[in-house]
């Protein structure tokens, strides 16, 4: 299918949903649907091909120029199925809170834009695409109104600083070669010097930065993520801050070789060691904050920033294992963290937003398909064998202990044994230990909600067992940058260092399992007890009247608070303190008072006049 | 079929070994108290006396999580070299086992999770506190250690010491193995790291509903779970063995020394424990870390 008619019936699907949901909700609905189901599967037919469309030549001059490779594919498809998940999840859970049109509208043009950004194959059109996600994202996250709207202009003004470094690094791009098409950009940057292209790497790092959440770039993202509608949050999460990464590894790979980026700057400073140590920086702080939340948006939003770490360590170390590593995390992450936000929002569906993890519990009783799906999805987010998160880990670490960087190694793993201690809090506060009252009529989440998240948790078992489909695809986009591909099967990675067999892993862990279920069986039969029926040592403690869940890692929290504080969202608050008490002091003198400023015209005359009648200056 | 008797063979051993050490363990702390203690074989009499007894359950995932817990530990076992014989070798290496080690924990915290006893999530809670505190200095250890091999497999790591003799010994190393023995009671759950179970303060955390067939799992992935420990701190450190007689003897070895800090030591508060982890063990192995990355770049 063509590139030009893909995109057209993408925008045309989202206006055409808003405007018949001013007709019929229901048409709207499945409209909604049949436009990103038509959008995956254009995107699926493409697969594995490689061309270039020019759109258009006239604009200021300036080819727009849309491009298909498998490496925009893999991106593409994500994000279209993401999307997929996210739009079927919000039909009922939108319908509850009013301007649904709206939201519909919002949220396609959101998707079809990054679908935008992902298959333009010129820095334009890219622009283009890129200032039409950031605004509808905007609109998005400031949905609820409130407190949303505090957490979409936190979000909007960096994102408008991140875009204005884009613009300085295009025109930069431009004045230098001449030229906005990928292509050409990459043909002419081979004899720029390294201190140009360090410059241009840190003016994208701003922008690719900001929406990747990369520290100290992140503060937007935990107030959006845990404002924003759920549906939209699996979204923005899931994919939308991955457009970040995708810029990075267009810009570093596909414009600027990696060769040369490797060996870019003084071999001690230069630009991609800083973005190891922010990528390490990235995954430690975040995880340890995660520790403290206790909403639990707030708290995946965290895990989210984390996680991003993963995927630039991976990214900016520059080695084909250690790319396929950070782009197979991109995917996995996309998969496991729309899901658990699907989680979450069906938990906030059911019992009329509440987030506050200390004040449920025990719904594994009432929802148990939320469950499942909701451990899988800490499974993947954890990395235990036979998910997906598992093999894009150990990809990462293995390419940092071989390279002998043992350092970025151990920040990596401690962020996922941190990841583990948040991971459990969230299952069990929410789900495990005793049922309030208040939830014993509780019902089990819609269909329409359990069919995304039963698809995506399949997803991450599924990539989990078989990551050599994922990796295939990853192989080819490596091949297209000119980066010698890993050497894989359908089970995983057959490397001469070392290899990961998902074969073995996963015959011993089911093999081992039903084992020792039958085995389990063999036994006398068990008598099943209530919640309150249970053992307290003789002081059992009353239903309903303790939440024993409440500072549940107390102890090791007040230990490292002291050290943990959020220098980067200080600093902000700071500026933006400063620059209101500069723009009062301002305002003191534009008082908009027309009075005023003949009063100011004439002082200034007045101040010439003395000038000149004293020193006779002119 | 050499395979299929492979795993039977390491995984029955090592649950007998882990008995073993649990009778042993009852026994040599009653001798040290100056108590007489229960015989040696108590731990397999109790598996068979749990195993017939009707339990009490308090849902799927309080059975599911058991079974997934002793699953997760008896697949760690075939990745772990047994002198010599190694069923699983060959399919990710230690960062494998590492992420293998966690399934066990887990499926028991997802188990007693569910059974809403308050002792059982506080015993959780400390639990992964605890894992948290000790896998600082433990990551830092297996990365020096893998930083010095140059290879991420246990088996690899297992052939070059045999050659060159204990990693305990060797120059570069001795750092990050005394990190280790610092923190083997805390992986192994013995006094003065006991504050999981403290059947004094909370009885017994995690195993206060377990009763039954219940019991007798946890007592097994228990018994698991000190071979694990054990065995992976004699293969990394203590040359493992070239067959099964001597990896046994070094492991009985390694039981010892940590029997007898049991034995006399009274119990951490969970933030104590914390605070002693991330001070000194963790000073040693990042210490250890750097003098092996120094000495090998």
């Amino acid at each position: 299918m063509k590139l030009e008619i893909l995109l057209a019936v993408f925008f045309g699907g989202s206006l055409l949903t808003y405007l018949l949901g001013k007709i019929s909700k229901r048409a709207r609905d499945i409209l909604a649907v049949l436009v990103l189901l038509f959008a995956t599967a254009g995107i699926t037919s493409l697969y594995g091909k490689s061309s270039t469309a020019t759109l258009y030549t006239g604009f200021l001059d300036f080819p727009m120029v849309l491009s298909i490779h498998p490496f925009a594919w893999i991106f593409a498809l994500t994000i279209a199925v993401v999307g997929l998940c996210a739009v079927i999840f919000s039909w009922l859970y939108i319908r509850k809170k009013g301007r649904t049109d709206f939201f519909y509208f919002m949220m396609l043009l959101v998707i079809f834009s990054m679908i935008g950004i992902v298959l333009s194959g010129d820095f334009l059109s890219f622009y283009i695409f890129w200032e039409m996600m950031s605004w509808s994202t905007f609109l998005l996250i400031s949905y609820n109104r409130g407190k949303a709207i505090a957490a979409g202009m936190k979000y909007i003004v960096m994102s408008v600083a991140g875009s204005l470094a884009m613009l300085v690094g295009m025109i930069s791009l431009y004045t230098q070669t001449g030229t906005l098409v990928f292509e050409g950009i990459s043909g002419s940057l081979n004899s720029a010097s390294s201190g140009y292209l360090q410059f241009i790497l840190i003016l994208f790092f701003v922008a690719f930065g900001i929406k990747n959440a990369i520290w100290p770039l992140h503060v937007w993202l935990p107030p959006a993520h845990s404002e924003a509608p759920s549906p939209f949050s699996a979204v923005l999460s899931g994919v939308l801050i991955k457009i970040g990464t995708f810029g990075f590894i267009l810009l570093i790979y596909g414009i600027i070789q990696v060769q040369v980026f490797v060996n870019l700057g003084h071999a001690l400073f230069n630009v991609r060691n800083l973005l190891l140590l922010l990528g390490a920086v990235t995954i430690l702080i975040p995880t340890f904050i995660a520790l403290f939340q206790d909403d639990a948006k707030r708290l995946l939003a965290w895990s989210t920033v984390a996680q991003a770490g993963y995927i630039i360590l991976g990214i900016a170390y520059g080695t084909s294992e250690s790319l396929s590593g950070g782009t197979l995390h991109f995917f996995n992450h996309a998969l496991f963290k729309s899901l658990l936000f699907m989680v979450v929002g069906a938990v906030e569906f059911r019992t009329n937003g509440v987030r506050d993890l200390n004040s449920l519990g025990g719904l594994i009783k009432k929802m148990p398909v939320t469950f499942v799906a909701g451990l899988i999805g800490v499974c993947g987010l954890i990395g235990v064998p036979l998910t997906n998160g598992f093999v894009s880990k150990w990809l990462i670490y293995h390419t940092l202990i071989v390279n002998h960087s043992p350092f970025l190694a151990f920040v990596a793993l401690l962020g996922t044994w941190g990841t583990i201690l948040y991971s459990y809090k969230l299952i069990h506060h929410i789900f495990l230990g005793q049922l309030p009252r208040k939830y014993e009529k509780l019902q089990a989440a819609p269909v329409s909600m359990k069919v995304p998240m039963i698809f995506l948790s399949l997803t991450v078992f599924v990539f989990g067992v078989l990551p050599g489909l994922p990796l295939h695809v990853i192989n080819l986009s490596e091949l297209g940058f000119g980066m010698e591909p890993l050497a894989i099967n359908m089970w995983g990675v057959v490397t001469g260092s070392g290899s990961i067999q998902m074969l073995n892993i996963a015959t011993a862990l089911i093999l081992g399992g039903i084992v020792l279920w039958l085995f389990f069986r063999m036994g006398p039969k068990n008598t099943r007890a209530d919640q309150m029926d249970n053992y307290a040592a003789g002081a059992p403690v009353p239903a309903d009247r303790y939440q024993y869940s409440v500072k549940f890692y107390d102890p090791l929290t007040r230990m490292i608070a002291p050290y943990l504080k959020d220098i980067a969202d200080n600093f902000y608050s700071a500026l933006a303190r400063g620059i209101r008490n500069a723009g009062n002091g301002i305002r003191r003198i534009y008082t908009g008072d027309v009075g005023n400023y003949a009063l100011y015209i004439i002082l200034f005359l007045a101040i010439l006049i003395f000038i000149q009648l004293y020193w006779k200056v002119w | 079929m050499v395979l299929v008797l492979q795993i039977l063979f390491v995984s029955i051993l090592a649950c007998l070994v882990g008995l073993f050490l649990i009778g042993l363990s009852r026994k040599v702390t009653a001798r040290i108290h100056w108590r007489y203690g229960p015989p040696l074989s108590q731990p397999f009499i109790d598996i068979v006396k749990w195993f017939s007894q009707t339990a009490v359950s308090h849902g799927k995932l309080f059975d599911a999580g058991m079974i997934f817990s002793l699953t997760g530990s008896v697949v760690v076992v075939l990745f772990l070299p047994f002198g010599g014989i190694c069923p699983l070798s060959g399919s990710g290496g230690l960062l494998v086992i590492l992420y293998l080690m966690l399934i066990a924990p887990l499926g028991i915290a997802l188990s007693a999770g569910e059974s809403a006893n308050p002792h059982a999530s506080i015993g959780v809670s400390r639990k992964m506190q605890l894992a948290f505190g000790y896998e600082l200095s433990l990551l830092m250890i297996l990365l020096s250690l893998m930083t010095y091999y140059r290879t991420v497999s246990i088996v690899d790591i297992v052939e070059t010491q045999i050659q060159a003799g204990w990693s305990l010994v060797q120059l570069p190393l001795v750092v990050s193995g005394l990190a280790y023995l610092l923190i083997m009671p805390a992986i192994m759950g013995i006094r003065p790291f006991e504050m999981i179970q403290a059947p004094q303060e909370i009885s017994s955390g995690p195993m206060a509903e377990y009763g039954g067939k219940f019991l007798a799992f946890a007592t097994l992935q228990h018994a698991f779970n000190i071979y694990i420990g054990l065995s992976l701190f004699v293969n990394l450190f203590m040359g493992g063995g070239s067959n099964a007689g001597y990896f046994l003897i070094k492991l009985l070895l390694a039981f010892m020394v940590f029997q007898v800090v049991h034995a006399v030591w009274p119990r951490f508060r969970i933030e104590q424990a914390v605070r002693y982890l991330w001070r000194w063990p963790a000073l040693l192995a990042f210490i250890g870390l750097i003098i092996v990355w120094v000495t090998t770049s």
